[in-house]
Order: structure tokens, then C-alpha cells, then sequence
């Protein structure tokens, strides 16, 4: 029993690691607001306000949890939504990676073009481009059913959630 | 403003010049920028979507009636109402296009996986009976592109900057609402009878075996075309949606576009995203205007990354 619910425990701890935790490569980076936002003390949309952001603001990424980021600003520190915040410094567009793709390796991906054997293609290549009868036969040969599909699905523990798509914002 | 923007192209070239050089993209972007200035300073009409309509509808009239319209002819591609046969056909036309620009990676396994993956999104789609095919090709750029009837590639290195599989079926969540709406397809309809109409074509040219080569020019030109902004972020909204529906976690295309964001504007592997769809910020910016608290209460979906299949560098 005793052992039963020390295994519970952990578990619980793990879940609560796992639940707020750089399951994104984000946490750890700096951030800038997309637009202006509310900071809130709790990841929920009715969570008590602390704070707020303005657009282009800079914020540290805490943490993570489904739908919310945990940011720090220089006044507080607070959960806003996901998708209110862009990885990166303003203007940086590159210049300041974030330390989690430093760490991985991942730094200067996609940067580098010229290197040789390395193939770009442009619209002009595209606008030019001859039909390839091999390679579509090819990627014919790939095709798949829907039954096929739903094996994949089972294997990974995928299960489908009912959502409508949503309109745009006016 | 999609619908707006075709009506605006065919009357636009409508009462220009009918010159054979005539140059329709050019056209519909200037109609586009011209629109999106109006709308901007509020002067355009108060319901853009209603006072096109007409506009459009009378335009599409003129060219099927300004002499060249297709005569009923099983031969003929029916441009106006398109079977899904010849939808798939024209998709076909487009996609083996690019891959003659730059052909599939070599490596079965990686083909097979996208396909499982793409194949398991595009079911949740209000079109999962097309026979969906997916592929990635051998670019550095980071892009992916939408052919009508099924068609999905992606390019190696976009494939490379991804770390999960909730990514992947994000970005091709966004790819198959591409065409489960027809955007593309739409683009080339109304291409198609302006061309028609004002005698660009004939209706002898676009019959036959090659029609889809006839009516679209090198077929992979389209993917090089930008669709309008709206169809962009509604392909992204309906791709997140896709993801959700099928299990996985809401947050792999927003993941992706946060990734591609920090891409330097001036690097060439973005060159054609870049030129094709709205920046990622402002991409992101409209994907959380619309999305709201619809986000918030999710049950938990999964990223996979343990079988995600890692293509080495
Ligand atoms: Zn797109």
C-alpha cells in the first residue's frame, strides 16, 4: 500500500511537471507581445488580472501550459495566451536565437543557403518547371486509404476530438 | 475578400487592353492592393462581400457569352463546374510540375510516414474521400504547396525544422484546407473563363488530353502565385482545427510559424513563403484574434515526437 501511494505521488508530481513545463523548445527564450494582452495569475481566461502587455513588449518564457505562456515582464509576472507572443527579440528576425535551439543545435537552421548542394526553389524554377511523369508515378505509389489512416491513428493513441472551425476575427 | 478579389481581377481584365500578353497576376495584384487601400481608409464598399457578387456574376456572364464559350463537348474541361476527376487531373498536372523543379527525397519511409500522417488529417476534412497524396521534395527552402484534388508536398527543409508530429499534421492541416476550400482551384476557374471569354483561348485549346497544360502554362506557375491574405489565415485556422479533430496537440502549426518567424526576411529559404503568405507574425497575430477562448479547453492532444521520423541533416 505504503509503496501504492508513493507511486501516486510521483506520479502526480511527474504530471504536474509535465503539465507546466518547455515542452515547446520556448521556455527559457525571450519573447515579444504580438499585440496587447492581459497577463493573468492563473492560465485560465477568467483567472485574476496582474498585469498586461503591450504590443512589441519584452517578455523571459517561463512556462508552458496547453494553450498558455508564463512571461515575465519587467513590472510582473504572468500567464497570457499562446498565441499573443512570438518567439524573439523585435526586430531580431534571427539575430538573437533563443538558447533552447543554441542548446539543440538547431541554431542557424535555414540560415545558410549558399553552402553547396544545398537547393533552394524559386517561383522562377517553379514557372519553369517541365511535368515529371516518373516522380508522380512515384508519389502515386504512396497512397493511402482511409483505413490505413485510422491503423496509424490507433497506433499512436490518437483519438478525435469533436471542434467546429472558427470564423475570422472581424 | 477572396471572392472580392477574383471579381476585381475578371473585371479588371475584362475592360483592359485585351492584349495576349495581358498579365493576370499582375492584374490581380494591383486590384488587390488597390482594394486593400480602400478598405483600409474605409472607403470601400460597406459590405464588400455582397457588392462583388453582382459584379463578379455579370462578368463571368460576359465572358461565356463574348463569343468563345465552350460548346458542350465530353472532351471539354468543364472550367465553370469542374467534375472531381478533373479536378484531380489538373492537380496532377500542377504537382508533377514541381516535382520535375525538385523531385521527392529518396527515402520510402519517410514518403510512407507523411502519408500516414497527411492521410489520418485530411479524414477529419469535410473532404476525406479524395485519394490524398503527400509528399516531400528535395528543397532547403521552407515551404510546402497544395495542388487541387488531393495533392500535399513539403519540402525538406521545412520537414527538418520540425520536432514533432503534432507539427507536421499542423502544417498539413493547413495545406489540405487549401484544398478541401478549392482555393486554388478557384483561382484558375475564374483565370480560366476570362481567358475564354476574351478570346485568349479557344475552346478547341483548352479540350483534350492536354487541357490542364493548355489552360494553366507550366503547371507549377500557380504555386508560385499568392493567394489573398484571407484564404492564408483561413487555410491556418482550419489547419489547427484539422490537428485538433484528428488528436493531436493545437499548437504544432503555431509552433512552426513561430519557428519559421524568426527566419531572417532577407534569407532566400523563405523567399517564396515569404512572397506567397502574410509573415508568420502576422499569421500568429490573426490565428489568436480568431481563435479566441476556443483554444482553452481542449482535452490534452498528443505531439508524438517518439515516433516522429527524424530525417538527418
Ligand atoms: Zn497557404
Amino acid at each position: 500500500m505504503k509503496i501504492d501511494l508513493h507511486k501516486k505521488n510521483y506520479l502526480k508530481a511527474l504530471l504536474l511537471i509535465s503539465l507546466a513545463s518547455p515542452a515547446l523548445g520556448l521556455c527559457g527564450e525571450v519573447g515579444t507581445a504580438l499585440k496587447a494582452d492581459t497577463l493573468r495569475l492563473t492560465p485560465f481566461a477568467d483567472a485574476k488580472t496582474v498585469g498586461s502587455l503591450n504590443k512589441n513588449d519584452a517578455v523571459d518564457i517561463l512556462a508552458k501550459k496547453g494553450a498558455w505562456l508564463q512571461v515575465k515582464t519587467k513590472k510582473s509576472t504572468g500567464w497570457v495566451r499562446l498565441l499573443s507572443v512570438k518567439r524573439g527579440g523585435v526586430s531580431s528576425s534571427n539575430q538573437v536565437k533563443g538558447l533552447a535551439d543554441v542548446a539543440s543545435g538547431r541554431a542557424g537552421t535555414g540560415k545558410v543557403v549558399s553552402t553547396t548542394g544545398i537547393r533552394g526553389l524559386s517561383a522562377e524554377e517553379l514557372k519553369t518547371a517541365q511535368f515529371n511523369e516518373t516522380e508522380m508515378k512515384k508519389l502515386e505509389s504512396y497512397t493511402l486509404t482511409p483505413k490505413d489512416g485510422q491503423k496509424f491513428a490507433t497506433a499512436g493513441g490518437l483519438t478525435t476530438t469533436p471542434l467546429a472551425y472558427f470564423k475570422g476575427a472581424q | 475578400m477572396h471572392k472580392l478579389l477574383i471579381g476585381l481581377m475578371v473585371s479588371a481584365s475584362l475592360f483592359s487592353t485585351q492584349s495576349v500578353a495581358f498579365d493576370f497576376g499582375k492584374a490581380l495584384e494591383d486590384a488587390a492592393k488597390q482594394k486593400i487601400e480602400e478598405v483600409k481608409s474605409g472607403s470601400g464598399a460597406a459590405n464588400t462581400e455582397q457588392a462583388k457578387t453582382p459584379a463578379e456574376t455579370e462578368a463571368t456572364k460576359s465572358a461565356t457569352e463574348s463569343g468563345a464559350t465552350v460548346v458542350p463537348d465530353e472532351k471539354a474541361f468543364n472550367w465553370k463546374n469542374p467534375s472531381t476527376a478533373e479536378e484531380i487531373a489538373l492537380g496532377r498536372e500542377i504537382t508533377g510540375s514541381i516535382l520535375g523543379a525538385a523531385p521527392l527525397v529518396k527515402d520510402d519511409k519517410l514518403q510512407q510516414y507523411v502519408n500516414k500522417v497527411g492521410r489520418w488529417v485530411a479524414s477529419q476534412s469535410e473532404r476525406a474521400d479524395l485519394p490524398w497524396k503527400f509528399g516531400v521534395i528535395e528543397s532547403s527552402d521552407l515551404n510546402a504547396f497544395a495542388a487541387p484534388g488531393g495533392y500535399v508536398l513539403i519540402t525538406k527543409g521545412l520537414y527538418q525544422q520540425l520536432n514533432n508530429e503534432a507539427q507536421l499534421a499542423g502544417i498539413l492541416g493547413h495545406e489540405i484546407a487549401h484544398i478541401v476550400q478549392k482555393h486554388q482551384l478557384k483561382v484558375l476557374q475564374k483565370q480560366q473563363l476570362v481567358n475564354i471569354g476574351a478570346g485568349l483561348i479557344t475552346d478547341k485549346l483548352s479540350k483534350g488530353n492536354k487541357l490542364a497544360q493548355k489552360a494553366i502554362g507550366s503547371g507549377a506557375e500557380i504555386s508560385a502565385r499568392s493567394l489573398d491574405k484571407e484564404a492564408e489565415y483561413e487555410a491556418d485556422r482550419m489547419g489547427v482545427v484539422l490537428a485538433v479533430r484528428a488528436g493531436y496537440d493545437a499548437f504544432g502549426l503555431p509552433e512552426v510559424l513561430q519557428e519559421i518567424g524568426q527566419t531572417n526576411k532577407t534569407d532566400n529559404s523563405v523567399a517564396l513563403l515569404f512572397k506567397t503568405h502574410p509573415h508568420p507574425d502576422e499569421r500568429l497575430t490573426k490565428l489568436g484574434d480568431s481563435a479566441g477562448n476556443k483554444l482553452d479547453n481542449l482535452k490534452a492532444g498528443k505531439t508524438l515526437e517518439n515516433r516522429f521520423y527524424k530525417l538527418t541533416k
